[in-house]
This record gives C-alpha cells, structure tokens and sequence, in this order.
C-alpha cells in the first residue's frame, strides 16, 4: 500500500504538470502576471504581499468564493472530508501498519470524513449540478466534467461499504470486492487529472491570489468597488 | 454588443442560464461552465454581466466596430445597492461608472404570491392590489375637484 500511494502522489504530479504544459495555463498565466506588472499603478511590498496570501488561504479555508450557502456548504463538506479522508489513510499506511496499532480518532476521522464526502459530494451531485438543474437534464445524468466529482463519490461510498463488509465478514469475497472497488475509483480519482478538474484545488488558489495581487496594485480589470451604499429604506 | 463567458472565472453555478431572458447562455456539457451560444440572439440586456457571482462574463464589442482591446467589465455589489462599469476602450482609456441598482436590501421584496390573496371587492375600488401600502405611502392622492359656484 506505501507503494501504492506513492505511486498515486506521482500520478498527480504528472497529471498537473501535463495539465499546466498540454493547455498552456502555465503561458496564460504568465502573460497575465506580465500584463498585470506593466499595468501596476503601484508597487506591493513584502509583508502586503503576505498578507494577501494569507487572506486568500483564508478565503480558501472557508470556500468564500462561493455566493451560494448551500454550494459552499456542500463544498467544504467535500473538501474537508477528502483532506481528513487522505490525511488519516496516509498516517494508516505509514504510520500506524496494523489496525490495532491505529488510534481511535485516525479510524474515526477516516470514516467521517468518507461520510462528508458522500453527503457533500451526492448532494451538489444530484441537486446542484448545472447541468441537472439548470438545463433540465437527468439526475443521473454523467458526462467528463463528472469525472472528478463522480470518482471521488464513488472511492468515498466504496471505502464505507468496504469498511462495513470486513468490520462484519472480515475476509469474504464481499470485503474483498469491495475493496477492489474502493482501489479502482481511487486509481480513477488520481490518474484522470489531465482530463477531470482536480487539478482545481492548486490552480484556483494561485489565481485567486493574483486576482488579490491586481486589486492591491491598481491593475484589476474590475471596477473598484462603489464608494456609496445606495441601499436607504429598510 | 454580445456576450461570452470567461471560463476561467466560471465556477459553473448555473445562474446566468437561469436569468438569460434569451436562454442562450447555456453550461457546456464537457466542461461545466457557461457559455452564449448564439450572440447573434443575444438581447445585451446584460442581466448575466451584472448577475455573475464571480464576474466571469464579459461583452466582446462587434469586429466591424470594435477592434480588439476594449473590456468591458462590471462589479455587482447588491449589499450597497450598486453596479459599477469599467470600461477600457480601444486606445487605452478608461472610464468607471457606479450606480444605483435598488434603494431596499436584497431579497427584502415579496414576491406577488407572499402577499395576502386579495379581496375580490378590491374590484370596486379605484386601487391597485396592495396600494398604497405597497407604494409607502399613507393614502392615494385624490383629486379634488372644486364646486360650482
């Protein structure tokens, strides 16, 4: 299993690094920085610098870019769930090698956050999709930009049930399958990056401290915000 | 002058389709995320540009007239009740503009069906449903008219 996530760790690096070179975000963004830099009103130090970084992990650490409550309930369920999920397999594989030698809260944190991710995931899943909700489509309705939500649900569901079969058939053919299930839909969540959006959660965090950066320095293509609050009447 | 998503800012939320009167702005089914696709139906009534949560969609002028380097770029604030316009025109220029869009909280007007059924003898009289609470004032004006002498 070491081998196995180290491999897994690989896959996404791979999978990024193709991803930035394959659709040139890397150039893109470059050219963006470049622009931002020539258009700079001003120039912004060290410590703002750090202090814009700071608010944008901040802002990432409570998904606040996300206008809708239940889109960004749903999102940090997800997001937290997965972390705590990665987080607590890597300590069970390196750490602690045998389930008796594994703390009740690593076990407890690896099974809640599955759950998180299968509530979270299954509800944005079924209820938020665009294209399910605004354009009329099926529920059940997969397509490719699918891949990264739908693997990540089934690898959570599948780890659960897994965990179900051997807790009470330790060794059966059930357990078993299920947790080759639970392999595969993690194989998929891992070595997909190219083409599913897990590369997200390190892109978006880069641009939006960009986004911060071209605000404070005065070359945001956004207006500034409205000095006056036109809201009167209550 | 049309308009077209920046698929970069879209996070796929769904609420341009919804408030597109001209249903055009639609979600790519391979990539979740919205774009216009016929401009040449689009109204540029702009509800999308002024509605976007991330300010993902911009208005891409006509070739024949607009040449490449303008933007067009809108900041919606609803908890000031303003709308600001960036505009960087061709030659480098820029311009901003604010304005109200409301003057009462977000979200703090009913919608018709939250209102009390009214009362079919309403038909009788020469008010409007809801008035004149709904206009915020006391009583309607009424025009008097003055005696014959």
């Amino acid at each position: 299993m070491k081998a196995y996530l180290v491999l897994m760790v690989l896959a996404v690096v791979a999978g990024t690094i193709f991803d930035i070179v394959h659709k040139r975000s890397g150039v893109y963004f470059s050219l963006r920085r470049q622009k931002a830099r020539a258009a700079a009103q001003r120039s912004v130090g060290a410590g703002e610098a750090l202090s814009l970084a700071l608010a944008t992990a901040a802002e990432a650490a409570v998904s606040g870019e996300f206008d809708k409550t239940p889109r960004r309930i749903a999102h940090l369920l997800t997001m937290y769930g997965f972390l705590a999920h990665a987080v607590t397999t890597v300590l069970m594989v390196f750490v602690h090698s045998t389930a008796a030698a594994t703390p009740a809260w690593v076990s407890t944190l690896w099974s809640a956050g599955a759950w998180m991710v299968v509530i979270g995931g299954l509800w944005f899943f079924l209820f938020m999709r665009a294209n399910v909700v605004h354009d009329g489509d099926a529920p059940w309705h997969v397509g490719r930009a699918d891949l990264f939500v739908g693997s990540l649900i089934a690898a959570m569901a599948f780890a659960l049930l897994w965990q179900f079969a051997q807790a009470n058939y330790p060794g059966s053919t059930a357990a078993h399958t299920l947790f080759g299930m639970y392999l595969f839909f993690t194989t998929l969540l891992f070595v997909t990056v190219p083409w599913s959006k897990f590369a997200h959660m390190f892109f978006k965090p880069v641009v939006a401290y960009q986004r911060r950066i071209e605000e404070a320095n005065g070359s945001s293509d956004l207006p500034r915000p409205s000095a006056q609050n036109f809201i009167v009447r209550n | 002058m049309p308009t077209y998503a920046d698929m970069t800012r879209c996070d796929g939320c769904g609420e341009c389709v919804d408030i597109c009167p001209s249903d055009i702005m639609h979600i790519d089914p391979v990539y979740r995320r919205s774009y216009n696709i016929e401009p040449n139906f689009c109204w540029e009534c702009y509800s999308c540009v002024k509605y976007c949560p991330q300010q993902a969609i911009d208005v891409r002028g006509y070739a024949d007239f607009a040449p490449l380097g303008h933007k067009v770029r809108v900041l919606r604030e609803p908890e000031k009740g303003a709308v600001s316009w960036k505009i960087r025109y061709c030659d480098g220029r820029m311009k901003e503009f604010t304005f109200p869009i409301r003057t009462t909280p977000w979200g703090s007007i009913k919608a018709p069906q939250e209102y009390p059924e009214p009362d079919p003898e309403g038909l009788r009289s020469p008010l409007l449903a809801h008035e004149p609470e709904a206009l915020h004032i006391a009583t309607l004006p009424v025009l008097q008219v003055p005696k014959a002498a």
